[in-house]
Parts: structure tokens; C-alpha cells; sequence
């Protein structure tokens, strides 16, 4: 069996809602039926076979080939195998994915893991804005599972996250960590401003100080040697990202806020 | 059956089922991981009065434990899993949760979990941050000399308590000799604890006893100074009688334990004063686990 395939052979002008193009969905459907299914773009819809020449026969292994930033909703809702795209992706990658596996090799949109439950994304490029947020208007963000990001992230990454893990091997844009709930985003590069704005709980470390520094809504709790971080570098070794030979280390400045709310989120740097 | 001059009783050990689980305790070096994994296994030795039997299974290197530091392995075992409970949450906060530099993990997986870090978290006073790790949940409580790091929930399993052998000796010292070399070589089996002073009883009991209040009472059929008094099971040459009792998380795991001693009481022989080794056996009335001696030995 080889991955189910669709390469896009149009230039898409309007977004195309690729929610139906899950593993979950596809199980146990022919290539014809699957030719058949309408995507939503824009206003109307097509078929399928109108927008993607279609191969392989494995639904578990679904790939998008020259796939483009007008690709939303990829992955929605998936709980079991695995997607591999070939190009940028647009919106709503991974929402509320549970327990599959998501791999890009190039940019994504918006909302990239937006709501995520488990599983894992990797995206090998850029997220845009709200990695790991909730949709507007709702409160939680990702729950659980992990998203690995090689390049950079945009603004309000980890926006209401609830839980899991977002590992950013390149830079954070501004208002990282912002509203946090729970959870832990870890950065290799630099971080924006804002750093943790209405953070609650959740840790963010970082292995040096954002250039643009800590806002004064962060209190240092000086320097400490904290036991949990060699288990945290540990459950890295496993996953394909730089994270996994990253020296592990247990010795940090801890900063504790935002005190503007109830404070208990923590911003741990190297030292 | 004899070996190197020591006869092996065709009798059984008689054990009964427990509820068992291993706890991971590590410190910042090795000296204290061990105090505190010797004040949690203190006062542990039967449970008949301690609520559990615990003891140290194996001192770790810090490449075998989950946060990379000097550790010590502990298992612990009670009648029920309510009182396993009880007890690993009472002595996990008095004798771990204190001791300086400590954290405290699961040794054991197992469906049926009980609560380990779950209600000490309370101790941090809201200040408390859980973290999940690899599908585990851990606890950091804020305390004086940084921060206690426990997992959340460690598992617990079907295990067997009261496996024992008994070795008749000319002398006290001989007995002691022996049971002493026996406990180091079954310190070395996984999975078992010996869980009285130094991995030795001397003080070995029957089921029941005259006085209403007491479920146990003195073994006096081994007693040797009640050869005339009562029926003893002793021989005029033996003078002393010393007991090694094992708990271990499965029966074929006491099975190679009590192998490993007896052999290395054997090894001593009757050149040292080992004239027979004996069990425990309460003639079906303490448990359902049997260990009889010449098939461990075949």
C-alpha cells in the first residue's frame, strides 16, 4: 500500500476547507469516493478530483503535494494516522487533532494546533500567529500533544493553552505565552515583547534572556537548580527536532507572573 | 535431601497474597537518598503491626533513575490496596517529602494506580505547579531548600508476602553467620525485599496464641529453649533458630530468592554448625502461596 496522495493541481484564489481530507474521514473509502467528496471554497464548493489528482490507496497516510497557504483545516478532528504536507498550509492546521501526527515541510497559516488534544505536528518552517490558541471567543487553548516548530512562530503563540507542549527551535513573535492557562512553550531563539501578558499558569523557558527583556509584570524569584527539567530535556531525546540534543540543564533564573492576574505562570531562563 | 551436610525439610513456606509497588527516591548524592529511603522502610517490617512491610530493593545509579540522580529503589507491601495507599502517602510525606534534596517517582506501571505526590501537593499551599511529562503527571511543592518533585500516581500490583525459610544452627553466632551470608546474596535478586532487621527474624511466629488479643504469638515448636516444654520440632544439637523472611512482587520471584539463600546457607554447610533448614509452615491456615523447600532446592 502507499500514502494516500493529493497533489494540488490548481492555483487555488480562494481558501479550500480540506476538513473532509482526514484519515478518520477517508477509512474504508474507494478513490472514487473520495474523488467525489465537495470542498468547500470560498462561497461554493468542488470535487475533489476537481482541485487534486488523487494516488496511493493507505488512508492512515494521507500526503498533500504542492499544497499552498490556501489549504485551511487540514487535519481537523483527526485521532489517528498521519498527514504529510509537501508546501505551505494555511489555517486551522491540526485543530482539534487528537492523538494523530501532522509533519510540514514548509510555512504554516494561522491558528496552527488551534484547540489540539494529542498527538503531534512538526511543522519544518514557520507558524504564524495563535500556535496552540483557542478560536476566538473561547477560552481554552491545545490541551495536550506536542507541536515542534523548526523556524519561527508569529504573535500569541500558546495564546489560552491549556496544556502540551510547543517546542520553538527558532525565534517567538510578541505576546508569547500571553493568557496562558497551563502548559509548557519552550524557545531556542528569541522571544518578542510582551513575553507571558496575562499569563496564569504554565512555564515558558527559554535559553536566554528575550532581547527585548521581561516585562515588569514578572517578578524574579532568583536563581534555582529545579529537578523537574532533566525529565522535561528526557521526554525531548525521543522526538525529531534540535530539542532532543540539546544540552539538558536544571540551573535557571525563575520569574513568576503576570502579576497583574493571579501570577502563578513561570518564565525559566538559562543561566 | 541433603547438601553439603545440611538437611532441607519436605515442608512449605506458606505466603499470602499483598498489595505491592516500588517507589523511585533520589537526593542529591547517594547518602541521602539512602537516609530517606531507610526512614520511609523503618518501622516496616511486619504487618502485623506496621500497616506494611518495606524494605530497599536496590541502590540505583543515577543513569536508572528518571531525573538523573543518586537514587534508591523501595518496594512496599500491605494487605489491601486502601491500606497500601495509606501508607505509602503517610510515610512519603513524613519521610520523603522532609528529607533534604529529595524526589520521589514510581519503580512500577501497572493499571491499578494509587495516589503518590496526588495529596502532598496540598502541602505547597496553592503555590504547587503540576507538570505533565510524557503522559505523567508530576507534582513540584515549593519547599524550604527548593522545590519537591513527585509523580502524581504510582501503580500497584497483585504480590505475595511471608515467604521465608528457617536455618537451624548448632549456635547462635552460626545461625546469624548464615542468614547474614543468605541476605547478601538475595539482596541481589529483583523485586524482593527482606523486610526485618537486616533481612533477619529471630523472633519467627506461629498463627494465633493463648491470649485472646494476640494474633501471633511465638513459634515454640522452634523455640530451643522449650525443647522440654513443649512439641519441639528441634533436634538436641540445634541451640538456635534464626528466620529470613521474603516479599516479593510475584511468587517465581520469592522462588529464586529463597533458592539464592538457602544455597548460600548450604554453601556454609554443616561444617559451620547449619544442621537443617525449615519453613514456615502453619499447615494451610496463613495463605495460599506454598514454597516447598525440596522443589526450590531440585
Amino acid at each position: 500500500m502507499s500514502a494516500l496522495t493529493f497533489t494540488l493541481t490548481t492555483s487555488a484564489k480562494q481558501r479550500i476547507d480540506c476538513s473532509p481530507l482526514t484519515t478518520d474521514l477517508l477509512a474504508d473509502k474507494s478513490l472514487a469516493d473520495i474523488a467525489a467528496i465537495e470542498l468547500v471554497i470560498g462561497n461554493s464548493s468542488e470535487r475533489v478530483d476537481s482541485l487534486f489528482e488523487l494516488s496511493g490507496d493507505d488512508a492512515t497516510d494521507i500526503k498533500f503535494v504542492n499544497s499552498t497557504d490556501k489549504l485551511d483545516f487540514i487535519g481537523r478532528n483527526m485521532t489517528s494516522g498521519k498527514i504529510s504536507i509537501e508546501g505551505n498550509v494555511g489555517g486551522y492546521l491540526g485543530l482539534f487533532l487528537e492523538g494523530a501526527e501532522i509533519e510540514v515541510t514548509g510555512d504554516t497559516g494561522i491558528y496552527t494546533a488551534c484547540e489540539m488534544k494529542s498527538g503531534q505536528i512538526k511543522i519544518n518552517g514557520n507558524a504564524g500567529d495563535f500556535v496552540g490558541g483557542a478560536r476566538p471567543g473561547y477560552k481554552n487553548g491545545m490541551t495536550g500533544g506536542t507541536v515542534i516548530v523548526t523556524g519561527n512562530t508569529g504573535d500569541r503563540t500558546g495564546d489560552h493553552m491549556r496544556r502540551g507542549t510547543i517546542l520553538i527551535e527558532g525565534n517567538a513573535g510578541d505576546y508569547c505565552a500571553g493568557r496562558m492557562i497551563s502548559g509548557t512553550i519552550a524557545v531556542l531563539g528569541d522571544v518578542g515583547a510582551h513575553l507571558g501578558y496575562g499569563m496564569k499558569r504554565g512555564t515558558v523557558l527559554l535559553t536566554q534572556t528575550p532581547s527585548t527583556g521581561l516585562g515588569a509584570n514578572f517578578n524574579d524569584c532568583g536563581s534555582h537548580t529545579l529537578a523537574f527539567l532533566p525529565l522535561l530535556f528526557n521526554s525531548f531525546k525521543k522526538l525529531d527536532s534540535k530539542f532532543a540534543s540539546v544540552d539538558s540543564f536544571s540551573r535557571v533564573q525563575r520569574y513568576a507572573g503576570d502579576v497583574g492576574g493571579i501570577g502563578m505562570g513561570e518564565i525559566l531562563v538559562k543561566i | 535431601m541433603i547438601i553439603n551436610g545440611v538437611t532441607i525439610d519436605e515442608t512449605f513456606a506458606e505466603a499470602f497474597p499483598m498489595k505491592g509497588t516500588r517507589l523511585i527516591i533520589t537526593a542529591l548524592n547517594a547518602k541521602w537518598a539512602m537516609i530517606s529511603a531507610q526512614t520511609f522502610t523503618g518501622f516496616a517490617t511486619s504487618v502485623i503491626a506496621c500497616g506494611c512491610e518495606a524494605g530497599i530493593e536496590k541502590v540505583l545509579d543515577p543513569s536508572e533513575t528518571p531525573d538523573g540522580r543518586p537514587g534508591v529503589s523501595i518496594l512496599i507491601f500491605a494487605m489491601g490496596g486502601k491500606s497500601l495507599a495509606k501508607q505509602v502517602e503517610t510515610r512519603s510525606g513524613q519521610c520523603v517529602l522532609t528529607s533534604p534534596t529529595s524526589a520521589l517517582f514510581s519503580g512500577l506501571e501497572s493499571e491499578t494506580e494509587i495516589a503518590l505526590g496526588q495529596n502532598l501537593r496540598f502541602f505547597g499551599d496553592g503555590f504547587q505547579i503540576s507538570k505533565m511529562i510524557d503522559g505523567k503527571r508530576y507534582w513540584r511543592i515549593p519547599v524550604m531548600d527548593g522545590e519537591f518533585l513527585t509523580q502524581e500516581k504510582t501503580g500497584v500490583q497483585a504480590s505475595v508476602g511471608g515467604g521465608n525459610f528457617l536455618v537451624l544452627a548448632e549456635s547462635q553466632a552460626q545461625a546469624l553467620a548464615a542468614c547474614e551470608a543468605a541476605v547478601v546474596e538475595m539482596k541481589k535478586c529483583p523485586n524482593v525485599i527482606m523486610p526485618f532487621p537486616g533481612g533477619v527474624v529471630r523472633s519467627g511466629s506461629k498463627v494465633g496464641s493463648k491470649f485472646k488479643a494476640l494474633n501471633a504469638s511465638t513459634n515454640d515448636a522452634f523455640c530451643p529453649t522449650l525443647k522440654g516444654q513443649t512439641k519441639s520440632d528441634l533436634s538436641p544439637e540445634v541451640e538456635s533458630v534464626m528466620e529470613i523472611v521474603i516479599d516479593g512482587l510475584t511468587k517465581e520471584d520469592i522462588d529464586v530468592a529463597m533458592r539464592v539463600g538457602i544455597q548460600a546457607v548450604c554453601d556454609l554447610g554443616a561444617a559451620n554448625g547449619i544442621r537443617r533448614i525449615s519453613a514456615g509452615n502453619y499447615g494451610g491456615k496463613l495463605g495460599p502461596f506454598h514454597f516447598h523447600l525440596q522443589e526450590i532446592m531440585a
